[in-house]
């Protein structure tokens, strides 16, 4: 589903991420995994186009969108979800879900200008059965009037899945999306992640620093060291691999 | 074009330092007004302008030195920006439309009293003679923009010295760099939103003071000068006095030099199409930090 | 409630057909000017709302006006084009400029672009008042034509030289205009609306930030140039100075009518533009001190009511609830203390 080809991105004269080859198949779900400042989120950024790369090449569905910018990426089927809870938060959970289905709602402009009302109302209609779905699915269905900046933080981070399964994606890229959270919630978002593939046959690629919930979930994971892939394979292997357990304890010695 | 003599050329480009320093003197109150309060101070011009005309009150009406004049001048301006500070940005919060609005309500209020109370027919308040000449390394030069210069680069010096040196002065600092973290420290936000607006408004009379003794000033210059005082801070940058200056000594001889080299018309649309550009390419300034 | 939106609809149609009825009812010649100037004021306002709908505050107002003015009038005096055709092609002029200019414009935001739009406002304004053969100097373009006659079922002949029947030309045209704009926001609101809230989130989902916000550019300066057409065949004469109706005051006027009318509803510019155009005329007896008292009145408006005019009814009806409750609760006191 997604190729990475030879992937580099230079800031000056530091490589943030350098010669990055990656493979995801269709229906995975990829765990990428490193020390802090290894380039795990520039290289998220250069898969959904907030970043340009210096060289390299961005192949998803077998079409090079290595140009393409963050909105005609959403529309081929990538989205995300930001580290940080970014949300339209003045407004309540519904109406950002309805926001995010906006894109492939089949509104035409014709016919909200000349305001035909019969097919405005059948298409608000769609709009709304659709967001209710997702907000079923992900649990926030009883939360749903409510604004988005007054929702629990993990309410929040549901909220922010459920604004990009509006899009309708193929591929979901989530940036560390158990941060703050307690084992229960993890544990019920690892299910929600699991029954997405399940149910919808979307590809996930997952930047986390939770080790065990990246190794239960993960199919198969890479591991990224100052921005060079130093492992790739299933969690079994990883575990296992000299040169990952390495780059973790060297990088807690230069914490210390 | 090339039948300008070095001489002017030499009076143009001394034309530009007494500009540019007027800018750069407006530029750093704008800066440190938006950077401490995050609010547009867009009558901040008009504050400028109000210099010129109270010190031709009180030099030309009233007879007084020029120098008093000026110094009379410098504080009462710097009283409005702390009466403008506690009786209008204060009660009004942060929010940038609504203080902007205010701003120039204030501007209109200004410009309209200054009209009423001076007229509209330019004024202008020559201390030394124009044609004073002062002989400096064998060339002529104006007596009087040599002046203004040498009083403006010792009104900079004096401030930079004051802020380094005062303990307000490093509060001043420190809150226009980070202002939260500085109001965790027990800055207080209010001392400091009055002290930018005072100095602020003061580095404008001066600025105003000096520009109405070399030149002629009306009451609808204040636009103009916000305009100058607005680019020289975006291309300096913000964050940086130093890149401040800079910018604001190459926008006034930009201003002094082009319109004797290109004619008016090239100068003033030349002028603004550099800024654009710059705007385009790097728009945190030459100095400033990118975002 | 219903009855909110019935009231809400009966003085929109009430007011609307004051203002056609006005002119017939009223024949006095300076207040007809003056509305045909509000008319204009409140376009210029509501094209400049369009903008701000994306979250930014452009401060272009008067370049744009300046494109759409001198291009329809020169369009009629040198081509000798129809006065309805060249005001189009003014818009179009307008809203072309626009377009390629809006390469170069909507690459910043916030501060940046309200500059930056300045900055090319003053350019555009510099270049026509020093391209002394297009715009006349200092001199200006004079003798601007009005609108060609137009004939009704080949019976009445309709002809524009009156400021009475000029006065229905920009009322038609500006409700027209409006029309559209209104239309538009219900169309495109949402994507600007969302793009304004957080321009990564709507990126991530698919909308298009750049292309909309070109696109809300766009629009407000066709209906800027609009304005301008109106403005350019009305007075008959044109001229680019830095005190005129193109210049950096002249834009601001617009930006405080906008705010102190209320930049969150479509009908605040509306309301801001007429009231504070109106304003100046009502205070004229006041002379040079009229500004004094116009800048006090926005000062004070900010004051108190930061949504703008717009707010008002709510306002009032808030505080309506308030006294409600303290009169209730002092005859409670008075009951209970007997």
């Amino acid at each position: 589903m997604l190729e990475i080809n030879n992937l580099s991105k230079h800031f000056g004269g530091l490589a943030a991420v350098a010669n990055l080859d990656l493979n995801v198949k269709g229906g995975e779900i990829f765990g990428i995994i490193g020390p802090n400042g290894a380039g795990k989120s520039t290289i998220l950024n250069m898969i959904d186009g907030y970043l340009r790369p210096t060289s390299g090449k961005v192949i998803f569905k077998e079409e090079d969108v290595t140009s393409c910018a963050p909105h005609e990426r959403a529309r081929r089927g990538i989205a995300r979800v930001f580290q940080s809870n970014i949300l339209f938060s003045d407004i309540p959970a519904m109406t950002n879900v309805r926001i995010g289905c906006y894109l492939h709602s089949g509104i035409r402009f014709w016919a909200s200008f000349l305001g035909i009302k019969k097919r405005i109302d059948r298409q608000e209609m769609l709009l709304y059965e659709k967001a209710e779905e997702i907000l079923k699915f992900v649990g926030l269905y009883e939360e749903r009037e409510k604004e988005a900046a007054s929702l629990a933080h993990a309410s929040q981070r549901r909220l922010c899945l459920a604004i990009a399964l509006a899009v309708d994606p193929s591929l979901l890229l989530l940036d560390e999306p158990l941060a703050g959270m307690t084992a229960e919630e993890v544990a019920s978002m690892l299910i929600v992640v699991r029954g997405l593939r399940e149910k919808k046959g979307i590809t996930f690629i997952i930047v986390e620093h939770n080790m065990k919930a990246i190794m239960r979930l993960c199919d198969r994971i890479a591991v990224i060291n100052y921005g060079k892939k130093i492992a790739e394979g299933p969690p079994t292997e990883i575990s296992k691999n000299p040169e990952v357990i390495e780059a973790y304890l060297g990088a807690a010695e230069h914490a210390i | 074009m090339f039948d300008i003599t070095g001489e002017a050329i030499a009076q143009s480009v001394l034309n530009g330092f007494c500009l540019g320093w007027s800018y750069i003197l407006i530029a750093i109150g704008l800066s440190l007004i938006f950077g401490i309060m995050n609010i547009l101070q867009f009558a901040h011009g008009e504050v400028y302008m109000l210099g010129s005309y109270c010190v031709y009150a009180f030099s030309v009406m009233v007879g007084l030195n020029f120098f008093l004049a000026l110094i009379i001048s410098i504080a009462l301006m710097a009283l409005l920006g702390l009466f403008l500070e506690r009786f209008i940005f204060r009660p009004l919060g942060g929010e940038l439309l609504t203080t902007l609005i205010v701003s120039l309500g204030l501007m209109i209020i200004l410009q309209a009293g200054v009209q009423v109370g001076f007229g509209v027919t330019p004024k202008s308040y020559p201390i030394i003679s124009h044609a004073a000449v002062a002989n400096i390394m064998g060339m002529k030069m104006a007596a009087d923009r040599l002046m203004v210069v040498g009083i403006s680069i010792a009104a900079i010096l004096g401030l930079f010295f004051g802020l380094k040196k005062t303990k307000l002065g490093q509060a001043l600092i420190a809150s226009a760099q980070h202002f939260a973290a500085a109001r965790l420290m027990g800055i207080n936000p209010n001392l400091m939103a009055a002290t930018a607006m005072a100095i602020g408004s003061a580095l404008a009379a001066v600025a105003g003071g000096l520009m109405g003794s070399i030149f002629r000033f009306d009451p609808f210059m204040g636009g103009a000068a916000l305009l100058k005082g607005l680019i020289v801070v975006i291309t300096g940058g913000k964050d940086s006095i130093l890149g401040v200056v800079l910018a604001g000594l190459l926008v006034g001889l930009v201003d002094g030099i082009f319109p004797v080299l290109f004619g008016p018309a090239v100068a003033s649309i030349a002028s603004l199409v550099i800024v654009v550009i710059i705007l385009l390419i790097r728009p945190q300034g030459f100095l400033g930090h990118a975002q | 409630m219903p009855n909110r939106k019935l009231t809400k609809s009966f003085t929109l149609v009430v007011f609307i057909a004051f203002m056609f009825l006005y002119p017939i009812l009223s024949r006095n010649m300076y207040w007809i000017h003056i509305l045909s100037i509000v008319f204009i004021n409140v376009l210029l306002t509501s094209s400049l709302r369009t903008i701000n709908l994306t979250g930014d505050v452009s401060l272009g107002t008067g370049g744009f006006l300046l494109v759409g003015a001198y291009g329809s009038a020169l369009l009629a005096m040198k081509l000798g084009l129809s006065v309805w055709l060249s005001m189009l092609l003014g818009g179009l002029m307008t809203a072309i400029t626009a377009f390629l200019l809006g390469f170069v414009v909507m690459r910043t935001k916030g501060v940046y672009f309200s500059i930056m739009t300045l900055l090319v406002s003053e350019i555009l304004r510099l270049t026509m008042w020093y391209w002394k053969d297009l715009s006349g100097g200092s001199q200006g373009l004079n003798d601007i034509p009005r609108p060609n006659a137009i004939t009704i079922f080949g019976l009445k002949t309709i002809t524009f030289d009156t400021r009475f029947t000029m006065y229905y030309f920009i009322l038609v045209i500006v409700a027209l205009c409006l029309l559209a704009l209104f239309r538009l926001e219900r169309s495109l609101g949402l994507p600007w609306t969302a793009l304004k809230k957080s321009d990564v989130l709507s990126e991530s989902i698919g909308i298009d930030v750049s292309g909309y916000r070109h696109v809300a550019f766009v629009i407000s300066c066709f209906f800027t140039g609009i304005a301008g057409a109106l403005f350019a065949h009305y007075m008959g004469l044109l001229e680019a100075s830095e005190l005129g109706k193109f210049a950096m005051l002249s834009s601001i006027y617009i930006i405080i009518y906008m705010v102190v009318g209320g930049a969150g509803s479509f009908w605040g510019p509306i309301l801001g533009a007429g009231l504070l155009t109106i304003m100046p005329e009502i205070f004229r007896p006041l002379k040079e001190y009229q500004p004094i008292f116009f800048g006090l009145l926005v000062i004070l408006i900010m004051f108190f009511m930061r949504q703008g005019l717009v707010s008002l009814p709510h306002n009032l009806r808030i505080g309506w609830i308030r006294v409600g409750r303290h009169l209730k609760k002092y005859a409670v006191q008075r009951v209970s203390s007997r």
